[in-house]
Order: structure tokens, then sequence, then C-alpha cells
């Protein structure tokens, strides 16, 4: 970079720029590093040693081993769990919000305008607002405390239905699918054939959006799940820490091994998948963000 | 029997009518162009046919089956769209083919058509490649290929040259042409280019603000337009409009003369005006001659002014003349006598080529000779 630079030009512009991105960096990068870095240290190491001193390899297993020793490895229960929770909830939102912005998108009917703007309030509805009457719901229909109550529940996803309204509005020619009417498709052929295939990087957005929402998915979890076995990560790994000494050793009230690396490394647990699925996705996601600005 | 018979369509986006009862009928084989500029409803009555748009009120028969309601796939249509319209994930051949396969057609037969329609339209060495990787002509070749292998009754053109550039839209227009003559099929077309719409008509109708304003041959339009916006919209360059008074009336002749310029005065065959009535007085490029100074005469127009600007196109000259007026007149000169800027010129027209408008806008003057 400082080669394609005019010397006299690097001073000041560069190093604001420089300057800014080291800081967010800094704020938001180093306690990722940490946490990582942290899953192989002891509990000694982590009060005395720097902040970001390597542990051992040794050290590192030992932890792991006396997490896996928790409830019998209760963690892979709750991470299962949690793989059940968002492929169901994931896959019922695709299935839901994808068509339902292509019709809100393509077609004209009666109290269109107000579901969409129904979609805008859902949007900025906080969940902590609507959890009495989705528990009320969920309690009448007999799904608490189920695999499918909680899948029913956070599939419900209106910013997904909103982005699909907003990709077909902006990225599908509307000549498109008035060509594969002329051609014999309906309605539903329309969506199969034309605007199912050209809305991948919107799959992947929807898909990557949802997934990340409800593998973090803390709240309705706590609310709707009351069992133990069926808890999801985050309201397993709050147990896992609430049971345990490790963040208030003085008030635990059992002497199990579970103590500040091996809640470091279950939290490592839950932050991983959303950093793989990420990676692997985002070229995906991020044509899908562009795709708007793309069609002139 | 008509192939394409429209009966009192009107259309309309809540209180405002668009089409307030257009009737048109349309032979088989026909080549009818909808012309008109931006806003004229030519687009919408063409989606209308093809059950893209709802109809309000009225009739579309196609063959005599009554087709108002029925959905697009089911009126024996097809249609090219200004944009192209294809299918981005599928290849020319897919394109061109999906149509078929919908139908469920018989494997070996959709073969033999798209090859067809790939040999007619010299796609054959395009046939895997993918939409992205054509130019704006491929594109808009595989889009009538598309339309070519349903055999439908009725080919719809939605403006269909007018993202390609100048040399293309050229060679393009004389394909379709082409195709036309080979497989005979009743044509509508849309555009808002009157080059198109005068080459490839056998019909032309011209719609301004919903209203069909003329439904004629191109040269029913050029010739004899039945009023002013006709007039104005056909013909290019632009025919010339001058005010004029009405001073006298004597049966269907009347004198009258250019408003703001001395001996003007000229006996026209017109009916239905009276004295002191304003009227427009149209009159076409090529019908106005590079003349010598002469006298006034009655039954010849006579003009004088500077040539502003001059556009030798080699064969043609175009010369902007500055009259007096408030537009510089058109004229269209073959001679070879080069017409010089800020050089002054006489112009003639004889009176029996001259169209007159009355205030309405219609035309009171007799057709042309």
């Amino acid at each position: 970079m400082n080669t394609l630079l005019p010397k006299n030009k690097l001073r000041l512009s560069s190093f604001v720029i420089w300057s800014i991105l080291a800081f967010f960096i800094v704020i938001y990068g180093l306690p990722l590093l940490w946490l990582f870095i942290a899953g192989t240290r002891s509990e000694s190491s982590l009060i005395s040693d720097p902040p970001l001193a390597l542990g051992t390899f040794a050290v590192m297993k030992e932890t792991f081993v006396n997490l896996a020793g928790y409830n019998n490895f209760q963690m892979l229960t709750w991470a299962m769990n949690s793989v059940i929770y968002t492929v169901g909830s994931v896959t019922l939102t695709l299935v839901s919000c994808i068509p339902a912005g292509y019709a809100l998108a393509m077609s004209e009917f009666k109290g269109r305008k107000l579901i969409l703007i129904m979609t805008l309030v859902a949007m900025i509805t906080p969940s902590q607002a609507i959890i009495l009457p989705i528990f009320l719901e969920m309690s009448l229909l007999g799904l608490t405390n189920t695999y499918m109550g909680l899948i029913l529940a956070s599939s419900f996803f209106p910013f997904g239905v909103y982005l699909s309204y907003i990709y077909y509005t902006t990225s599908l020619p509307k000549s498109v699918v008035e060509s594969a009417r002329i051609d014999g498709c309906g309605h539903f052929q329309c969506f199969v054939h034309m605007a199912l295939p050209l809305a991948k990087p919107l799959l992947a957005l929807v898909a990557f959006f949802s997934f990340v929402n409800n593998w973090n998915n803390y709240f309705l979890a706590f609310v709707l799940i009351s069992d133990d076995d069926k808890q999801n990560l985050p309201v397993g790994l709050t147990t896992l820490i609430n049971s345990s000494g490790a963040l208030n050793p003085q008030a635990a009230a059992n002497n199990l091994p579970i103590g500040q690396p091996e809640a470091i490394q279950a939290a490592i647990l839950v932050v991983l998948p959303i950093i793989l699925v990420f990676l692997v996705s985002q070229k995906y996601v991020r044509s899908g963000l562009n795709a708007g600005a793309e069609k002139g | 029997m008509a192939q394409v018979t429209l009966s009192n369509i009107k259309k309309s986006y809540g209180a405002v009518a668009l089409f307030d009862g257009v009737d048109l009928e349309i032979d088989a084989g026909e080549f009818v162009v909808f012309v008109g500029p931006s806003g004229s409803g030519k687009s919408t009555l063409l989606r209308m046919i093809a059950g893209l748009e709802s109809v309000t009120d009225g009739v579309i028969e196609i063959e005599g089956r009554d087709v108002t309601y029925d959905e697009p796939s089911d009126r024996g249509i097809a249609m090219v769209f200004q944009n192209y319209a294809l299918y981005p994930h599928m290849d020319v051949y897919g394109n061109i083919a999906f149509n078929l396969r919908l139908a469920k057609m018989p494997k070996s037969e959709v073969h033999e058509r798209v090859m067809e329609a790939a040999r007619i339209l010299h796609l054959d060495e395009l046939l895997d490649r993918s939409p992205a990787q054509l130019s704006g002509g491929q594109r808009q070749r595989v889009a009538i290929g598309r339309a070519i292998v349903r055999k439908p009754k009725v080919f719809l053109f939605d403006e269909p040259l007018s993202n390609l550039d100048a040399a293309l839209r050229t060679q393009m227009r004389l394909e379709i042409e082409t195709l036309h003559r080979e497989i005979g099929a009743t044509m509508i077309y849309v555009t808002h280019d009157q080059t198109e719409a005068m080459t490839l008509a056998d019909r032309i109708v011209a719609l301004d603000y919903g209203q069909v304003q003329q439904i004629g041959t191109p040269d029913d339009l050029y010739n004899a337009p039945t009023n002013k916006f006709v007039a104005g919209f056909i013909g290019s360059p632009k025919i010339n409009f001058l005010a004029a008074t009405v001073l006298s009336t004597d049966g269907d002749t009347i004198e009258a003369k250019v408003d703001g310029l001395e001996d003007t005065r000229i006996t026209l065959t017109a009916t239905g005006l009276h004295e002191g009535d304003k009227i427009d007085l149209g009159i076409r490029p090529e019908e106005l001659h590079i003349a010598d100074a002469g006298a006034p005469q009655d039954t010849v127009l006579r003009l004088s002014g500077t040539v502003e600007i001059a556009d030798r196109l080699g064969n043609i000259t175009y010369a902007y003349v500055n009259a007096g007026l408030d537009k510089n007149l058109t004229v269209q000169t073959f001679q070879k006598r080069k017409i010089q800027t800020d050089t002054q010129v006489n112009l003639t027209v004889p009176a029996n080529r001259i169209d007159v408008f009355n205030t309405q806008g219609n035309r009171c003057s007799p057709a042309k000779p």
C-alpha cells in the first residue's frame, strides 16, 4: 500500500484511517482473541499470567475432560439440541419467509400494504415484548417444553420476510416472471422455476441471519424450555456457569471441577459454529447484501 | 375473420381512466404497430392483450374466442420484451425450450423445434451459452426464438429494439421483417420510434393519452393525418406547423395569412372554418422548396428567411431556416447546390401540399393529392 501512494500524502489520512481500524480491532477483536487463548490456560494462569499468555495443550485437554465430565457431557446434549432447534427454525424460516416476500413483491392483493406495515412493526418490536403471549399460545397448544414449540416460536422471522420482499422487488426483473407466465407458469411454477433458482444469495442471507438468531437464542429458549436436557447451548452455558463456581467461587454450591477455564471452553463451543458458518457462507451472504445495489 | 378483436376496451387506475372504449380489429397475418409517446398507453394496451394487465371493461377475442379473463399462457400468444426477459439461470437452449418442456412435449420434438428456431435466428453456435455471455442483439434473438418455438397465433413485441444501438436496431428490424414474411404470423408491435412503425407496419395505430388518434397504413398516417398529433408524431424530421388566421371563407376555400408575416396570403381548401379562426398550417420539410424570389401568388405560399443551421447528410441536407416565426422551419432538400448558413433563402410550397388544422387540432383540408 505504501508504494502505491505518494510518500507525502501518506501521513495524516492513512494514519487516521489505520488508527480508527486499530481502535476497533482492539475493542472488538481482543476479547474474542482472549477467549480462544484463555481456553488453553489454567485457573491460576488466568489470574497471574499476562492477559494474552498462551497455555499448554495438556491444560486445555484437562479442562476439556472436566467439561465433558459435567453431567455426562451435558454440553454435547445442549449442542445437539441447539443444532436441532437451529436447523428446524432455519428450515421453517426459509420455507415461510421466501414465498411470503415473493408474494408481497410480485403480486397485488387486498391487504398487501397492511401486511408489509405489520411486517415492519413486527421487525422493530423487541421479542421480550411478545414473550408472554407467545408463551401462552404455546402453552395452549401444549407445546411448551417441546422441540416443536421452540422451533415454531423462533421461526417467526419478519426480518427474513422483509429481506425477501426487498430482494425480489429490486433484483428480480418483473418481465422475467411475466415471461414465465406467458410461457405457461402458474404462480407456484413461477416461484419454483424462476424466483427460487434466482434467489440463491437471498437464501444464503436469510439462512445466515436466521442461523445466528437461533443459535444465539437465549430468551425464548429460557422461557419456553424448562427441562434441562432440552436446553440449547446459550441457556445451557448459563446453567453451567451458575451451577458451578466458574465466575463466583465463593458462591459455588458444590465442588464440581468447573472453573473459569471450563466456562471459557464452553463459550468457545457456542461461538465457534457461528464463525465457521460465516466463513463458509460469507461469499454468498455478501453477494446477497450487494444484490440490490448491482441492479442498475 | 379477425385474428385479434378488441371491443370497447376500458382501463382505469382508480378514478383515472386511461382507455375509454378502444375498438380494434387485427387480421390474421397482419403486422400492426402501436405507436405513441411515453404515457400514451401503447404498452398497456399490448399487455392487456397478453393478459399481463387486467381489463376494466370490454372484450378481447383471439381467433373468435373470448380471452379477456384467460391466463396469459392460455391465449395462444408469445411476447418479446424490451429488456429481453431471458431466464438468467438457463442457457440459450433452456430458455428457448422452457415453454415446450413446461408443456411436457416429448424431448425429441423439443429438440427439433429448438434447433429449427436456432437455425432461423442464427443461434446454432450459442445454444450452450448463458444469457450473460450474449450481446444485446443475440439476447433479443433468443427472446424471439423463445417466442417462435411456441408457434403462437399472435406475436406481441413490446419495444423490442429500444435497448439496442442504432446499427443493431436497423439490422434487427430487418430480421423481424424477414421473420414476419417467413412465418406469416400475426404480429402486434409497440414502439415509440416512428421509423420502426413506418417500416414494419401494415397498419399503424397511433395513440396519445389512451386515445386512438388514427388507424391506418403508414402512408395514410403520413400523407393524411387526421389531426395535429399524428401529423407531428409521424415523420422525421418533424412537420412544420405555422400559426395562421382565416381572413375569409368561400364555400370549401378559405383565404388565410400566416401570423406575423407579411405577403403570405394564400388560398387553401378547407371545410368548417369561419372568418377570424385561428388555424395551423402543417408543411412537411420535403414540401418546402428553395426557390428564387418571385411575386406573391395565392396558390403558392412564399416564405423567406436566414439559414441558421445546415445539416448535410451527403445525399440530403436539412436546413433550419429562421423565417421570423417562433420556431425555425425545417427544410429538406436534395439540391446539389450548397446551402450556406447565414444566407438568405426563399421558400415556396404549393397550397395543395399544405395540411390545415383547426383549433381543435383536427385536419380540415382534404387529403393531399
